[in-house]
């Protein structure tokens, strides 16, 4: 089993590289020149021979693969570099990776919970209420576009009924930083939620049917058990597996979905630094917050790997 | 004789695919959840084309009915800049359609063909394909579009509709790749092996039919998946360029907290347009896999 964690991770390398190297090289193509950010256009054309020195000075006439390189063993003594605007990209990261990581934490529990609490819920007491429910949620998240949920969630509960800020995360002059991030974070995880709710939730009632119709969930009611240890030790057990393996397949949604969403709340993540770095041609930003979830992805990716061949021992002997 | 007996076959071979197609008709036909979902879908697309073909004006300002809410004149109200939206639906329609069709297909076929490939050859070839799948999947693809959209530094629909299918093919690749490997051992692709027949034909006219179902069934649910990812790409302003109407473009309004609160319809109409769809499609590809799955049966 530890071999063949090691190998896992040791592939990741290779694959880190790669991407950084595609996002490098890609985003040389976009030909933005630094300096035009650097200086103004009136300095620019005035001092040309300056402009030419502080170009060398900063290495910018050196070959690409000669800046990649300089870039990279920056970024691992953790130098990540300045944005365009002049603030220090890891100052940035440092502030806003918790934001987002905080954002998608609380999303992925809660749509755990939920999710697999109504699925199971609705498999035990199959054509009930909950299951009814349940069916018709699962349907409607799955068809309203995220972001979409967001504005009608906005419009509820920011400016009709004014229980909730409708942008940000930190209130100015908030007294308690406890219930001040309950405010801001509830109805972005809400959005969020609901979205991976939706695909939990049908997962987790079928696995659950097809364990509930097995035979040994047969053996066990005919051995007399309590009905919900029937439930909770065999069943739920067994039907767990699968789910939690789409449950961290799932991530990748979410992130995805964590980028559309922070921009709708105005919410300061990771997502919406690279949106709006994006639309500002902010390239150096671009870079690493593109590479930060990647890797966040290759980590996902790893362990669903990893738990994978936790719970089936044939994958790790098949390698 | 045996001319006889060959044409009794046939005919044979013609009954019996003429009632299987009839009994999954009948059984699509059951499923009313599926057939509402064909005929939104259907009924949509037809009314947004047809608005298109009469040529209803969506581009032009009016500026004396600005916001102005639905009414006789402008059934779904008029946008901040006095634009019909009702015509901006239909228009946005056609664009939102094309994209999810056109990507899902164009997806499916680059995946078929590259799954069909490594699943058959195996070895150096599947390792490769499989790494730069992966490559590609480490990405969500919402991220790789972003950042494709930065360095082409453009935005426009051609340019959205490459990146779609070349960041979309990786799903159908990896269920068309793992059929093969376990197709590639069936007596039958062993006895066109051993007649010497060439390995595409073995691949694309002996295995892949065996492979369509679950493809037809992805592709549907794919054109879903691309109208919503359109939409929210168009939303944050990295989708298709304004000028061009798309559900998604047209609820980029939304983004504005005054519309929002004042302006209902702007994003009640379009947002209920990709919904409705959506849904009809989703329906049509459950009815779709409940038909075609074979293990289903």
């Amino acid at each position: 089993m530890l071999k063949y964690i090691l190998k896992k991770i040791l592939m990741m390398i290779p694959m880190l590289l790669l991407i950084s190297m595609i996002v490098y090289f890609g985003l040389q193509l976009t030909g933005i020149d630094p300096i035009n950010f650097m200086v103004s256009p009136e300095m620019l054309s005035a001092n040309a021979g300056n402009v030419d020195a502080l170009r060398e000075s900063l290495g910018l006439n050196d070959p690409l693969i000669v800046q990649y390189f300089r870039w990279l063993t920056n970024c691992l003594k953790g130098d990540l570099g300045y944005s365009f605007s002049g603030s220090s990209i890891s100052s940035i990261i440092a502030v806003r990776l918790p934001y987002t990581f905080e954002l998608a934490a609380w999303s992925l529990l809660l749509s755990a919970v939920i999710g697999i609490g109504i699925g199971i819920i609705s498999a035990i007491r199959q054509n009930g209420i909950v299951d009814y429910v349940g069916r018709v949620l699962a349907v409607l998240g799955q068809a309203v576009p995220q972001f979409l949920v967001g504005i009608i969630l906005i419009q509820i509960f920011s400016i009709k009924m004014g229980i909730f800020p409708s942008a940000n995360r930190v209130s100015p002059g908030a007294v308690n930083p406890v219930t001040d991030a309950f405010m801001h974070l509830f109805l972005p995880v809400l959005t969020l939620t609901i979205g991976m709710v939706a695909v939990l939730m049908r997962y987790a009632r079928n696995t659950m049917l097809d364990v509930l119709n097995s035979d040994y969930i047969k053996t066990a009611r005919s051995k007399g058990i309590p009905e919900w240890k029937v439930y909770l030790k065999h069943g739920f057990r067994n039907a767990m597996k699968p789910v939690l393996v789409i449950l961290v397949f799932r991530i990748p949604m979410l992130v995805g979905g964590s980028v559309v969403i922070e921009s709708v709340f105005s919410y300061p993540g990771i997502g919406l630094t690279m949106t709006n770095a994006i639309t500002s041609g902010d390239y150096p930003v671009v870079l690493v917050t593109t590479l930060i979830i990647a890797a966040a992805m290759l980590i996902c990716s790893f362990m669903v790997d990893v738990l994978n061949a936790l719970l089936d021992p044939r994958v790790r002997l098949g390698e | 004789m045996s001319e006889n007996k060959t044409m009794n076959m046939d005919e044979q071979k013609k009954k019996a695919s003429s009632s299987l197609l009839k009994k999954n008709i009948r059984k699509f036909v059951n499923n009313k959840l599926a057939v509402i979902g064909l005929v939104v879908v259907v009924v949509m697309t037809i009314v947004c084309i047809g608005g298109a073909i009469a040529g209803v004006d969506y581009n032009t300002p009016v500026l004396t009915s600005m916001k102005k809410p639905p009414s006789s004149q402008y059934w779904f109200g008029s946008d901040t800049i006095g634009r019909d939206l009702f015509a901006r639906v239909l228009f946005g329609g056609c664009y939102s359609i094309l994209i999810g069709v056109f990507c899902a297909v164009m997806s499916s076929v680059i995946g078929a063909a590259l799954g069909a490939v490594s699943g058959y050859f195996g070895g150096k070839v599947d390792m490769v394909l499989i790494r730069i799948s992966e490559i590609f999947q480490a990405f969500p693809q919402l991220v790789l579009v972003m950042m494709i959209v930065a360095i082409v530094n453009k935005r426009g629909l051609g340019n959205l509709l490459f990146i779609f299918v070349i960041t979309g093919w990786m799903t159908t690749f990896r269920m068309v790749r793992n059929e093969f490997m376990s197709l590639k051992n069936e007596t039958y692709v062993k006895v066109c092996e051993a007649f010497g027949m060439g390995k595409s034909r073995i691949m694309f006219n002996q295995i892949l039919p065996n492979v369509m179902s679950p493809i037809i069934v992805s592709t549907t649910t794919n054109v879903a998946f691309f109208i919503l990812q359109e939409a929210a790409l168009s939303f944050i302003g990295l989708g298709v360029a304004d000028s061009t109407p798309t559900w998604g473009n047209i609820l980029n309004a939304a983004k504005s907290l005054s519309v929002v609160t004042n302006q209902w319809w702007i994003w009640v109409f379009p947002g209920l347009a990709i919904t409705l769809f959506v849904l009809a499609i989703n329906f049509l590809g459950d009815g779709l896999r409940d038909v075609l799955d074979a293990k289903q049966q």
